[in-house]
């Protein structure tokens, strides 16, 4: 079997056979349930439009989705290295580009099933309402580049970094900081920082879209700017994983 | 040669680990790799790996010059110091995942973990396995393709004395009856003295020693006397055969190259005759640890070295 393929079969059975994946995907289940009960229960909250809460699940499925994949990129090399398990694979006939597609793919995996996951979710949340198949769409196309990038930019910081915590912290403080716009609300965002900062932002680009798409109906063509931000975003993680794997601390 | 290595350097972040590394190792010897924390050693097997190349020097393995290549590593079995694995996974599907970088298993997955002593507990996960019974798995893991060149990093760590044992009679086995040329680098002298043909010792990033075994022992096992001296003659002048090794006050240490024409008895005769006296003498045989402590306490860096 490819390389490649048996590094990413055991990441998906690090995600599916493992006491510890497995409890990173109950909390990311239980992140979407409460939401959803919130969403549905919420006295003011049930009141909003069907396509605003649409629009509010899938952006939490796509920072759910985020914060998952930064842990399991902390954990690409950082955490094999501190299991001791890092020197028996850089020691295999593997190549170190063939190590981080492998890694890549299992985080490709483990995105595919946390997407399939959401669907429930955001099915009980809008299946009342007509922009539920632009949801899922949508979702797929800008949410995998914004969760992959964010997977990819913690990869490179643990390719090198000394610790699983390092890398970890390092990654979601850059993730907090790409959602920092939204949480602080609409008052920053249509300041010319918030504005600036939304442009360059993938987490915004996915975000602004499904408002765009959802709530506003508005067509894919003009969602292309968008698109081009985040596959760009994901091409230059991609490259700085690549960069920085290619000799990887292994000690 | 399985290892072909002259004169390696190595630097690392700007701190020069490796000065001056010899090592050469043919197929199916056992060659011990000794030296005290911090000597290199670690650094020394991690270019043999092909994880760090050299800045200087040259490192043949097989008599190819590119240690990292997957060919290479394809021939080389390698269980590193700790002992890491999937702890989800039992030792049976982690060995054949594992193997699969290899292109499968040389042997059975039971056979191999029989032969490592694992066999009743092959479907156990590893996360319930014991320090010995994952060194066990380590060692298992670097047999698992049937290397030509086994490198071991302290493989009897966490090894009760029956295990020991089982491990070293595993190595005396790979290494005669199959040929494996085996790289063990430890601080157990004893594994070195029951296992090794050859030993090199790296210390401060220097190779200080490199010689066959028996040799060493041979040199090592000559006894010193040490002689409470009561008169030392003027120019102190020693008879042939004998040499002054150290002085400790009225203690003296010298080592005396006996043969079977010249008995111990001639050489104390020969002192008197050149004007020694002495009232007590004692009889210390030298062991491959004195020799050890003897070349590593040498070889610690200087003041100087320290500060750069």
């Amino acid at each position: 079997m490819n390389p490649m393929t048996l590094i990413a079969r055991k990441e998906r059975s690090a995600l599916l056979q493992n006491q510890r994946g497995l409890a990173w995907l109950l909390a990311y289940a239980g992140i979407l349930s409460a939401f959803a009960l919130l969403l549905i229960s919420n006295r003011e909250l049930s009141l909003l439009d069907n396509a605003q809460v649409v629009y509010m699940m899938a952006g939490t499925v796509t920072a759910a989705g985020a914060l998952i994949a930064v842990i399991m990129g902390a954990d690409a090399y950082a955490g094999e290295r501190e299991r001791g398990t890092l020197v028996p694979l850089l020691t295999a006939p593997v190549s170190t580009g063939q190590l981080l597609m492998g890694k890549a793919l299992g985080l490709a995996t483990a995105w595919g099933i946390m997407y399939l996951l959401a669907l429930p979710y955001l099915w009980s949340v809008g299946a009342g309402g007509q922009n539920l198949g632009q949801a899922i769409f949508y979702l797929g196309l800008f949410g995998t580049p914004v969760v992959l990038g964010f997977g990819y930019l913690a990869m490179a910081l643990s390719a090198r970094s000394g610790t699983v915590l390092s890398s970890l912290l390092t990654g979601l403080i850059v993730l907090l900081f790409s959602a920092s716009p939204l949480l602080i609300g609409p008052g920053l965002r249509n300041s010319a920082i918030g504005m600036a900062l939304d442009a360059v932002n993938p987490f915004s680009g996915a975000l602004n879209t499904y408002d765009a798409v959802i709530i506003d109906s508005d067509p894919f063509t003009a969602q292309l700017g968008r698109l081009a931000l985040v596959l760009v975003w994901l091409a230059l993680t991609f490259a700085f994983a690549r960069m920085r794997a290619r000799h990887p601390a292994f000690r | 040669m399985l290892i072909d290595a002259n004169h390696l350097a190595f630097s690392l972040d700007g701190n020069t680990i490796l000065k001056d590394v010899t090592l050469h190792m043919a197929k199916g010897e056992v060659y011990g790799l000794l030296g005290p924390n911090g000597a290199g050693k670690s650094t020394t097997i991690a270019l043999l790996l092909g994880l760090y190349s050299p800045d200087k020097g040259n490192l043949r393995l097989f008599d190819e010059s590119n240690p990292g290549e997957a060919q290479i590593r394809r021939r080389i079995g390698v269980m590193p110091e700790f002992a890491g694995f999937y702890d989800w996974m039992s030792a049976r599907d982690y060995l054949i995942w594992y193997a699969g970088f290899y292109g499968g298993m040389q042997v059975t997955p039971d056979a191999l973990l029989q032969r490592v002593g694992l066999s009743q507990v092959g479907s156990k996960p590893i996360g319930q396995f014991s320090r010995g019974m994952k060194q066990r798995l380590a060692l298992a893991r670097a047999l698992v393709h049937g290397p030509e060149l086994l490198i071991l990093d302290e493989p009897t760590n966490g090894l009760d004395p029956r295990g020991r044992r089982e491990i070293h009679d595993l190595l005396i086995e790979l290494a005669e009856r199959e040929k494996v040329g085996i790289l063990l680098c430890t601080h157990l002298l004893d594994d070195v003295e029951r296992l090794c043909s050859r030993i090199g010792v790296i210390d401060g990033g220097r190779t200080v020693l490199e010689e066959d075994l028996k040799d060493l022992l041979r040199e090592a096992g000559k006894p010193h006397y040490r002689l409470h001296i009561t008169q030392v003659p003027k120019g102190r002048q020693l008879p042939p055969l004998v040499r002054l090794l150290n002085r400790d006050g009225d203690w003296w240490t010298f080592e005396i190259d006996l043969n079977p024409r010249v008995g111990i008895g001639t050489i104390w005769e020969d002192l008197l005759v050149h004007g020694w006296s002495f009232d007590e003498i004692h009889v210390e045989k030298n062991s491959l640890e004195d020799r050890y402590l003897e070349l590593t306490g040498a070889g610690m860096p200087t003041q100087q070295e320290k500060a750069a």
